[in-house]
């Protein structure tokens, strides 16, 4: 019967699609892991940096940056998009493409200018889907990111907003949360609000170093020390956005990867199922048949 | 520091922690010269230019390019944070040239842009200076 040759052969592409699915679950796994450790690689700087950030403000130099100050007049939005570059990952560059443009419609009713940068194919071809304009767009941002590509991207937009070109800057990114939650947000990062001023330290052992207090001695002086740690904590904040992007998007295909496999198996015992009894009752109703001749015959 | 032997060392890129090691005495590239610190130096934050930073130890002496960045000195150790760290010898010429040659055609029209030409340009040197 044409029907049970069918089946099998239906079962078999499953199964294949099923090995497919496996394997790229295994290869999202291990990018994972190593995107993971990338980002823990890379909180070190963070941490100095704040901690420097605190030591300037205790020392009671006034912390001002032009990339601290708010512009007065929001007329030029600049919003960067991180998507990914490769599909297969569940609805991660959907829901991000979805938060991304609306928050860029609601830019667009207050502020007219400003550009839309796009990092990842996937968002790329969305955008221009939906007949969004898109100035910038990259695509060399992979499972590892590079600090000197991120770097590029930052001091283009430190320089566009300290010479009034643009006067806020939003990130569209996956923000990671824990493994088992990560959020599509957006968030504006110029005016830049990342430097935490108090002089409070989450590691046990920092906290106590605190209490006797340093007197620092700042070469060539605070002020000048602070023009290079603003731009400094800026840049590592928008390549951590990139770091998030970038384990988020691995455990958004671990995910999909692993539910797909999951309901290749369902299909494959289902199939079994109708196939075993598509042979059964031919071969009942072969049985039935030779019985019926012999019966005939005698 | 900790103690007074030795100097604690720790180089941080905003990639990860590069270097993590004791030795005896550095020598670092500040934005207007060379500074060296020895055990036992009072805590200080300084700013870093483009150049060499050397580290001497009982197994000889060693040599990286840091890429401008911070200098944190505290009692437990110096914290260099850059953001590339570099052997001398991953440093191409011909590259660094380019480098110097496009930071001199930049325009400067106004402060800010000024800022960022001076920054190429100390960058672009710096490389030099090491490669040659």
């Amino acid at each position: 019967m044409a029907n049970i040759r069918q089946l099998d052969k239906r079962r078999k592409s499953v199964r294949n699609i099923r090995k497919i699915t496996r394997t790229m679950e295994l290869i999202a796994t291990a990018r994972f892991k190593k995107a993971m450790d990338r980002a823990a690689a890379a909180t070190d700087y963070t941490k100095r940096i704040t901690q420097i950030v605190q030591d300037l403000a205790s020392s009671g130099a006034s912390v001002s940056h032009p990339l601290l100050v708010a512009h007065e007049e929001v007329k030029a939005v600049d919003i960067l998009v991180l998507t990914a570059n490769r599909g297969l990952c569940g609805g991660y560059n959907g829901s991000l493409v979805r938060v991304a443009t609306q928050r860029r419609n609601e830019i667009k009713e207050q502020a007219d200018a400003g550009q839309t940068s796009v990092s990842g194919k996937r968002g790329i071809s969305a955008f221009r889907f939906a007949g969004i304009p898109i100035e910038k767009t990259y695509t060399e941002f992979d499972d590892q990111p590079s600090f000197d590509s991120v770097a590029k991207i930052a001091d283009d937009l430190i320089y566009r907003y300290v010479s009034g070109q643009v006067d806020r800057v939003d990130v569209a990114y996956t923000k990671f949360i824990t493994s088992s939650k990560q959020l599509p947000i957006v968030e504006t990062l110029l005016p830049f609000a990342g430097l935490d001023l108090q002089t409070k330290s989450t590691d046990v052992a920092l906290a106590q170093e605190s209490k006797i207090r340093d007197d620092y001695e700042f070469l060539p002086n605070a002020s000048a020390i602070l023009q290079e740690v603003v731009p400094a904590s800026f840049r590592a904040r928008l390549f951590k956005c990139f770091l998030d992007a970038a384990v988020s998007e691995q455990i958004a295909r671990m995910v999909a990867m692993k539910s797909a496999t999951e309901n290749a198996g369902d299909i494959i015992k289902a199939l079994s199922r109708t196939y075993n009894r598509a042979r059964q009752s031919k071969i009942t109703q072969e049985i039935m048949e030779i019985i019926g001749g012999v019966e005939a015959l005698g | 520091m900790s103690s007074d032997q030795a100097v604690h060392c720790v180089v941080v890129t905003p990639e990860k922690t590069e270097l993590d090691v004791q030795c005896d005495a550095l020598k670092l590239p500040m934005y207007d010269g060379e500074l060296g610190i020895l055990p036992g130096r009072a805590p200080m934050v300084g700013r870093l230019g483009y150049g060499l930073m050397k580290l001497k130890s009982s197994s000889g002496e060693q040599t990286w390019f840091v890429d401008g960045g911070f200098v944190q000195v505290t009692r437990d150790g110096v914290y260099v944070l850059t953001n590339r760290l570099l052997k001398p010898e991953q440093i191409d010429r011909q590259g660094a040239e380019e480098e110097l040659r496009k930071a001199t055609e930049l325009v400067a029209t106004s402060p800010e842009a000024r800022a960022v030409k001076e920054r190429a340009l100390a960058q672009a040197r710096g490389k030099l200076r090491i490669s040659s």
